[in-house]
């Protein structure tokens, strides 16, 4: 049974369809590259994922029982979190309060109107959470913003695996990011991909995440343009071809498997 | 997937607040052991001592007073100092966990005002003592959230919102007063609770004590505290993270009205009468106080236990000045200077940690 699927989703902001008919798939435990070039809905289909905006039309499934989010406090009880390209963390606070920050309820107590926290728990929890994921830090004590790109990344990452969330879904996680710290943030999403963690990673670049993926989703002009599994036994479309789809250099994908669907409603003002 | 047992051997409960870098912290891994490694834990430990530098204030200022000025070890002396820093004290609190959050109040020194003239105007009006207690209490939480609700929904800068306010409870004292003291009819209680003395020792002293060690508790060990670091640090990310930021930031609006509205209570109490220059300059004072202790101005930084020793530095001048024959009108002047070296300090410390980023 998928963790999540959807089904023709689209969203209209006015006049504007921002999606025309996405389809999706993601099974448990499996990292998914949501493949796309700019303006071609990502970022509305995350928001939509993450409970921040709700789909005009079109169902989502969450473990085979429709769900319709209605808030991101809704998708982070499903086990969906959610992480921002720039909004992931707080630079100027410590690794370990970083790590518990919304969520302190998991390593404090209450006393009377106060949640009191048990530093020295969350201290070492962050630590053996990072340690698991390979992050090797002089300190969990140092602010967060004195990190490298991908050892911030690592936070968020170390974030979804304490709280056991289901779904982990990473907007742009190695745009910023040099070629060495990139292959750092893939080794840390394999490890949560290996606690049983479903990753999305969206993305414009397909060859930074290309090694690691085990289905990938192409959006263009709101819709989902292609959708392949390397599980499936059928063919998977190398590199080159995936980042030919995402510009448009190449519009029938010729190896994709069946569920590819154009059939969505609305989105056509998005149509060139 | 919780509850590791090695931690019990490393998790030694850590002094935050005065450095935060213990040895048995570092998780050694030899790659990334290097230079540049250790001078980030070095500027970590650098920066979680951010009071140190408050701590170095006060002492220096304690050390030249001791010299310059006749009488400064004397139980009067630290009477007065003590008293003149816990009034300062209660309102440097408030300043502090508001400016962590990344916004000011420049309405406190007339909202103490305010609090003093009510409780006089109902002391005269034959009102009972707790429930004038109660009505200045409401008043104060009113003023603060109508302060909050200004910044966070009508997004207003705090300096203007509370400029604006500064003004008109000012006005609003001055014209009801003309200008003259209110004498507190009766009231004992209040004398009793803000103002009775003990050797010459105020128990307001004993209010700010438990004001600072409750509230830099909530600071260094609390959720709420994790939230108000949060919320100057980064408003976006904390609210991706579930942080309610408009509701820490209003909260504290509220927790600085009714700290100022205590500082209020504790000069009625001491005089037995509500003068309308009570608080007067007062906003200016605890600003620079909370900044001699580090606290960082753009939020998401700063020190309880800093403001204090800024606090008492504060105090040591004032008093020092009085003992040492020096006209007090230099006070201004060299809280100015003080302040001044204080802020290249903590934008010293400031970039720092921006460089540390890359």
């Amino acid at each position: 049974m998928p963790l999540l699927q959807t089904q023709g989703l689209t969203k209209r902001f006015g006049r504007v369809a921002a999606l025309g008919g996405v389809d999706l798939k993601v099974e448990p435990g499996e990292v998914v590259g949501l493949l796309g070039d700019n303006g071609a809905g990502k970022s509305t289909l995350i928001k939509i994922l993450a409970g921040v905006h709700r789909p005009t039309t079109g169902t989502m499934s969450w473990e085979g029982s429709p769900i319709s989010l209605a808030s991101p406090a809704e998708a982070i009880r499903l086990g969906i979190s959610v992480v921002y390209q720039d909004l992931a963390v707080v630079n100027s606070m410590t690794i370990y309060r970083n790590l518990f920050l919304g969520r302190e309820d998991a390593v404090s107590r209450r006393i009377g109107p106060l949640q009191m926290l048990d530093v020295g728990k969350a201290r070492a929890e962050s630590r053996r959470l990072l340690a698991e994921l390979g992050v090797h830090v002089k300190s969990i004590d140092v602010p967060v913003g004195s990190l490298s790109g991908g050892e911030r990344q690592s936070i968020a990452i170390a974030r979804a695996i304490h709280f056991e969330s289901k779904l982990l879904i990473m907007d742009e996680p190695t745009s910023a990011l040099s070629v060495k710290e990139s292959a750092k943030v893939l080794g840390y999403i394999e490890a949560a991909r290996r606690k049983g963690v479903a990753v999305i990673v969206i993305t414009h670049n397909i060859s930074s995440i290309y090694p690691i993926v085990d289905r990938v989703i192409v959006l263009a002009l709101g819709r989902t343009i292609a959708h392949a599994s390397r599980r499936d036994g059928s063919t998977f479309p190398s590199a080159t071809d995936l980042a030919d789809l995402i510009v448009g250099v190449r519009t029938s994908p010729g190896v994709t498997e069946s569920s590819v669907n154009t059939t969505g409603g609305g989105g056509d003002i998005c149509n060139p | 997937m919780r509850a590791p047992d090695l931690a019990s051997s490393q998790s030694s409960p850590s002094a935050e607040d005065g450095g935060t870098i213990s040895s048995g912290d570092v998780t050694s891994s030899g790659a990334a052991g290097g230079p540049a490694s250790e001078r980030i834990g070095a500027l970590a430990s650098l920066l979680s001592w951010q009071s140190l530098g408050a701590a170095v204030s006060a002492l220096l200022a304690f050390v030249i007073f001791v010299i310059v000025a006749p009488h400064f070890l004397s139980l009067g002396a630290w009477a007065s100092i003590l008293l003149l820093s816990a009034e300062l004290g209660v309102v440097a609190v408030g300043v502090t966990l508001l400016m962590i959050t990344g916004e000011y109040d420049l309405s406190i020194g007339s909202v103490a005002a305010l609090a003093a003239l009510v409780l006089a105007v109902l002391s005269a009006k034959g009102v009972s003592v707790v429930l004038a207690l109660i009505i200045v209490l409401v008043m104060g939480i009113a003023i603060g959230l109508i302060n909050g609700v200004f910044v966070t929904f009508a997004k207003a800068p705090s300096l203007i919102v509370t400029l604006g306010g500064m003004f008109f409870w000012q006005s609003v004292v001055l014209a009801s007063t003309e200008g003259y003291s209110k004498p507190l009819h009766g009231y004992g209680l209040v004398g009793t609770l803000f103002a009775s003395t003990w050797h010459e020792f105020s128990v307001s002293i004993l209010w700010w004590l438990a004001v600072v060690v409750i509230f830099g508790f909530v600071l260094r060990r609390t959720r709420l505290g994790n939230h108000i670091f949060a919320t100057g640090g980064d408003a976006g990310a904390a609210r991706n993270l579930g942080v309610h930021t408009r509701r820490v930031k209003i909260a504290m609006f509220v927790l600085t009205a009714v700290l100022a509205s205590l500082m209020g209570l504790m000069e009625v109490g001491r005089y037995s009468s509500a003068n309308p220059t009570i608080g007067q300059n007062m906003e200016l004072t605890a600003i620079a106080a909370v900044v001699i202790g580090g606290t960082q101005l753009s939020g998401g930084s700063g020190s309880i236990v800093g403001a204090t020793f800024g606090v008492l530095t504060l105090g040591m001048i004032q008093v020092g000045l009085q003992l040492a024959a020096v006209p007090p009108y230099f006070f201004e002047g060299i809280v100015g200077l003080i302040l001044l070296a204080a802020v290249l300090i903590n934008l010293y410390t400031g970039k720092l940690t921006m460089r540390a980023r890359s």
